[in-house]
């Protein structure tokens, strides 16, 4: 069970995501730079798509990486129903592809955010979420862009259709604004495709996979990932 | 073959082949002073004819959209029908005709930069200049129709001038007209001819209309002598004209816009007060390789969509320096 993890020039979180995935059983992670195009996935049967500063965030984050070749793999293996997880710069490039619906603004406080945030997961089962229904998760974020807007039709669709696997909120799961890092609407941090495939969310489950991180929470997301590959 | 309409100096008329197409037909009238002044030469339709092929097929060489097709016959070349916009676009880069009366400025002086001048076209009221805000409110066109004309014309005396300098002739001043195809393109129409030109040799003698508005000799050789140069002039070597323009990306309205909120913030603590609220956008200066074209203007739209800006986000605007 091949998984492509992408590097694009400016991605710096690979080596996080190779490693988490190295953990999980059954899974064979392999390093794919994007400029090897479509016969870079060739053998993949899911992608995972990494944070960090693709092509500079230079026009908006994720916008250049969008335009890519390999993106028109992504395309096809998103159709074939294949997992896919976009993490941080990787949600902002799922969404400059318009796989994910929305786009990824500049966080209100206009500054870049690291730290630790709560995560409430959805009652509803997803693909990536399976056992960890309505729990709370502790995670790291570290965005600039990570303000989530979308037209209140789709906003309307991703409420309708149960595509929220992920908002932001404190330690009790209180879905309040104050426990709103970034100015998304809805405290939306993570959200999948109509068909349930593709994840996109601004936290890094691949920064909390061992307790010696700070947190083992995001490895569940992951290994649901990894369970999903057929 | 029906007439479509009759003008001053020209006929056009309906190409019973297509119904996308006309014929335009150079008569040997000459016309000056909105009419006052009217003669006729034997040849000067064929000589305003050729030169309206050859100048039409230079410019297209160059990537500039004309309403030429083809030449049909000594005085008759094949257009496509175009809805003509009644605006005359004039360019100058010396002082000279109207331009002189208007302003008392003395014939024969540079200008610093070439001037773009519109003019309604419109005998009953002599073809009056027009402002671009006049243009605009009596929705004669819109102003980025204005603004892409006004770029062909600086293209087209960029060519031109380049063409007639090489036999050491200048470009004193034209007029052009465009008009819209079916498709809602803007191409470059009419005629290219002395008619329309004023064109001085190295002395500043006249080798265009001028020698017959002001009666100073033979006409049809003055043209014909005219056209000699210009076939004698090498095309090819006239650089391409490079152009800009700018894709200017900003966030939509009710957007949250926070590198404008902090700027804001930062500028009340230096003290301006006055500020209500600051906006901050993107430019993107973009140089192409040949004269924007409508084409180029079609490619620009897809091009801010696909990646320049995020409809979801962003509005965009184009600005032809």
């Amino acid at each position: 069970m091949t998984i492509a993890v992408l590097r694009f020039p400016g991605t710096n979180n690979e080596n996080d995501v190779l490693r988490a995935l190295s953990l999980i059983d059954g899974a064979d992670p392999v390093l794919v730079p994007s400029r090897k195009g479509l016969a870079g996935l060739e053998e993949a049967d899911a992608i995972v798509i990494p944070g960090g500063f693709s092509y500079g965030d230079y026009l908006r984050a994720g916008a250049v990486a969008s335009v890519e070749t390999i993106t028109e793999g992504v395309r096809n293996l998103a159709e074939d129903g294949k997992p896919i997880i976009g993490i941080c710069n990787g949600f902002q490039i799922l969404t400059e592809m318009g796989l994910l619906p929305g786009v990824l603004l500049p966080n209100k406080s206009a500054r870049f955010i690291c730290k630790w945030i709560y995560l409430k997961v959805c009652d509803n089962t997803t693909m990536f979420t399976e056992g960890m229904e309505g729990r709370v998760i502790r995670v790291p974020i570290a965005h600039a862009e990570g303000n989530y807007y979308c037209s209140d039709d789709e906003r309307e669709s991703l409420k309708d259709e149960l595509r929220i696997p992920f908002k932001y909120c404190n330690e009790a799961g209180d879905l309040d604004d104050a426990f709103n890092p970034n100015g998304s609407i809805d405290n939306i941090a993570g959200i999948i495709n109509q068909k349930g495939n593709v994840l996109g969310m601004m936290p890094h489950p691949d920064r909390a996979y061992r307790p010696i991180l700070g947190s083992s929470d995001g490895l569940a997301i992951l290994e649901n990932f990894v369970r999903a590959i057929k | 073959m029906d007439l479509i309409h009759e003008g001053k100096v020209k006929r056009v008329l309906q190409d019973p082949d297509s119904s996308e197409r006309v014929i335009i037909e150079f008569t040997d009238l000459v016309t000056a002073g909105d009419g006052a002044k009217k003669e006729e030469f034997a040849g000067k339709g064929a000589v305003a004819c050729d030169m309206s092929e050859y100048l039409f097929g230079y410019l297209e060489g160059k990537g500039i959209d004309t309403h030429y097709v083809k030449k049909l016959s000594a005085n008759q070349i094949l257009c496509q029908k175009v809805t003509i916009i009644p605006i005359e676009v004039v360019c100058r880069n010396i002082a000279a005709g109207s331009f002189c009366r208007r302003y008392g400025t003395e014939k024969g002086t540079r200008l610093s930069e070439p001037l773009i001048e519109f003019f309604l076209k419109d005998d009953a009221y002599h073809d009056p200049l027009i402002t671009v805000d006049a243009i605009i409110r009596l929705e004669l066109a819109k102003r980025e129709d204005l603004d892409f004309m006004k770029s062909i014309a600086l293209s087209v005396n960029y060519y031109l001038g380049e063409l007639l300098k090489q036999r050491n002739l200048v470009l004193v001043d034209f007029k052009l007209e465009f008009g819209r195809t079916e498709k809602g393109t803007i191409v470059l129409a009419d005629e290219l001819s002395p008619d329309t030109f004023r064109i001085w040799d190295s002395s500043a003698t006249s080798m265009d209309k001028d020698v017959f508005r002001e009666d100073k000799g033979d006409l049809v050789a003055t043209y014909l002598k005219v056209f000699e140069e210009m076939k004698k002039a090498k095309p090819q070597d006239v650089e391409p004209r490079t152009e800009s323009i700018q894709v200017i990306v900003e966030t939509k309205s009710g957007i949250k816009n926070p590198p404008g909120e902090v700027t804001k913030k930062a500028l009340e603590r230096l003290g301006f007060a006055d500020v209500k609220d600051v906006r901050m956008g993107k430019v993107f200066t973009i140089a192409l390789k040949k004269p924007i074209t409508s084409e180029i203007l079609n490619q620009l739209a897809i091009m801010n969509v696909k990646l320049l800006s995020n409809p979801i986000s962003e509005n965009h605007k184009v600005r032809i320096e």
